[in-house]
């Protein structure tokens, strides 16, 4: 783990649970795919909307803020099928331009689209903001009251309550494995089952912003400006947190494999 | 003075699929390994399958038994290792006092006694007498209730789940008592060239002794029906973490 800079002293908590979730980092067109995980652009987009900012305002802040994000549900994928049509009945336009700069129609005339959405439904993450005190104790107000409607990537996707959850000093990653487990009672169940009794602890994916990280990822924004929308890169590091269930062990792990009726036979 | 026995088994031999497909081979094979049947006491068994790669077979017979013929047919002969354990028995029956609490496990045959329709005694006319008919209880909540209700004949009940109290599991009826169901099956196989079909179900758990006499009664002579087709045979663990549910 890199050391973390002086100037991190809190780091603002955020649930991001919902009926769907989409976070797209590169798609575009009649394709809008969802990554697993939330993106930084989707996370500095929710909270600059929030903070009642313009699409064209300037985002170093935010986006300087390091971030991490843990998988405590990861739900499954959901493919939407939608269609696209002028509603006069008109053509829809095509990717070239005529010599004035105006898109030109399709030729031959065509009236629909089809488009495809991926949404996560029946996710639940985590994700931790961390910077300085000042600034995320005030993203932490925006976001209990925002100034714009908050969307988990887009914006049919409504977050349910409660969204932010707290704004606690220590660093990033202390304070993401301190956090209990926010799954629904259905994957606390299942986990349960599979582990053949109550567990205190889970294992949980968890990505965080890293200099030193193995993976790059293009989500890092630049500007949201509706005719300049740019991303840049980050490096990103992969790490499992244990996190408590708040749950007291009852049964224990491995209760298929460790039932010995010898042990009682003295041998 | 009974015995427990645990045989492993290679399910890599042709020979060792035709045993774990049928019980009615097994129970054949399982019989065999006595070399003498005293009194009513019969030999009780079940599959232990927890990895699939290593199956292995629990046995209670009523006297010292010898496995070898299945360690040759469906084993590994020569291989390193305990390929059979064989114990007695009668030190756990010993030492079980009312209200110790064990972790268990059991592969039963749930079954419910179907009375006579209408339609069978008018079929049946002149008989006075029509013996009501035997179904298997085939969904999950049927076999869970007719389990804790048997419990308590049998000289066992299975106390409450100590679940931590943030738990809102309050419509859910697995989480009252301890105990699970891990695994339910439908077995159809031939007996014979006449087809036997048995569904089972298997619990485990954790038990508190509440009728001494009845339990160890039942330890060694089998819970419920279908007990020659590997149902039947509880057996009893010590409670530790990561061992009762």
């Amino acid at each position: 783990m890199s050391p973390e800079p002086s100037s991190e002293s809190s780091v603002l908590l955020l649930r991001l649970a919902g009926p769907m979730q989409s976070w797209g980092d590169r798609s575009s067109f009649n394709r809008r795919e969802t990554r697993p995980e939330p993106t930084k652009s989707g996370l500095v987009g929710l909270l600059a909307a929030a903070l009642g900012r313009p699409r064209g305002a300037d985002l170093t802040d935010l986006a300087g803020l390091r971030c991490g994000v843990r998988v405590d549900q990861p739900g499954t994928v959901l493919r939407d099928y939608h269609t696209v049509s002028d509603f006069r009945g008109l053509p829809l336009l095509q990717a070239g331009v005529s010599a004035k700069g105006v898109q030109k129609p399709t030729s031959p005339a065509k009236p629909t689209h089809v488009t495809h959405r991926f949404y996560l439904q029946d996710a639940v993450f985590v994700a931790a903001l961390a910077g300085d005190s000042e600034l995320v104790g005030a993203l932490a107000d925006a976001v209990r009251r925002p100034a714009f409607p908050l969307a988990l990537g887009r914006r049919s996707c409504t977050p349910t309550q409660p969204l932010a959850l707290d704004v606690r000093p220590g660093g990033l990653e202390a304070v993401l494995a301190s956090e209990p487990w926010h799954a629904a009672r259905h994957a606390r169940q299942a986990y349960r089952r599979r582990q053949g009794g109550a567990v205190p602890e889970v294992d949980l994916p968890a990505t965080f912003d890293d200099e030193d990280g193995t993976d790059v990822v293009n989500d890092l924004p630049l500007s949201f400006n509706a005719r300049d929308r740019r991303y840049s890169t980050r490096r990103v590091r992969h790490a499992w947190l244990t996190v408590p269930t708040g749950e007291t062990a009852v049964g224990g792990a491995a209760a298929a494999s460790s039932h010995d009726p010898f042990a009682l036979l003295g041998w | 003075m009974p015995y427990l026995s645990r045989i492993r088994i290679n399910h890599l031999r042709p020979a060792s699929r035709r045993l774990l497909a049928n019980p009615h081979v097994t129970h054949g094979a399982v019989v065999g390994g006595l070399a003498e049947i005293t009194g009513t006491e019969r030999p009780l068994w079940r599959w232990d399958t927890d990895r699939a790669q290593r199956p292995h077979l629990t046995v209670c017979t009523p006297s010292k038994p010898d496995w070898s013929h299945i360690t040759e047919q469906y084993g590994w002969p020569d291989a390193d290792g305990d390929q059979v354990l064989v114990r007695d028995y009668s030190p756990l029956l010993e030492r079980l006092a009312t209200g110790q609490e064990y972790a268990f496990r059991i592969t039963a045959n749930p079954v419910q006694n179907i009375p006579p329709s209408q339609k069978d005694i008018d079929e049946h006319h002149g008989e006075k007498k029509i013996r009501s008919r035997r179904a298997g209880h085939r969904t999950a909540a049927h076999q869970w209730s007719w389990f804790l209700s048997r419990s308590e004949g049998w000289g066992f009940e299975v106390p409450p789940a100590p679940l931590p109290p943030t738990e809102q599991d309050g419509d859910d009826p697995a989480a009252a008592v301890d105990l699970r169901i891990t695994h339910r099956q439908r077995l159809a196989f031939d007996k014979k060239g006449k087809s036997v079909v048995l569904t089972t179900a298997s619990f485990h758990g954790r038990l508190r002794i509440t009728d001494l006499d009845r339990f160890t009664y039942h330890l060694t002579t089998g819970f419920g029906p279908a007990k020659a087709y590997g149902c039947g045979l509880l057996t009893v663990a010590p409670l530790t973490f990561g061992n009762g549910c």
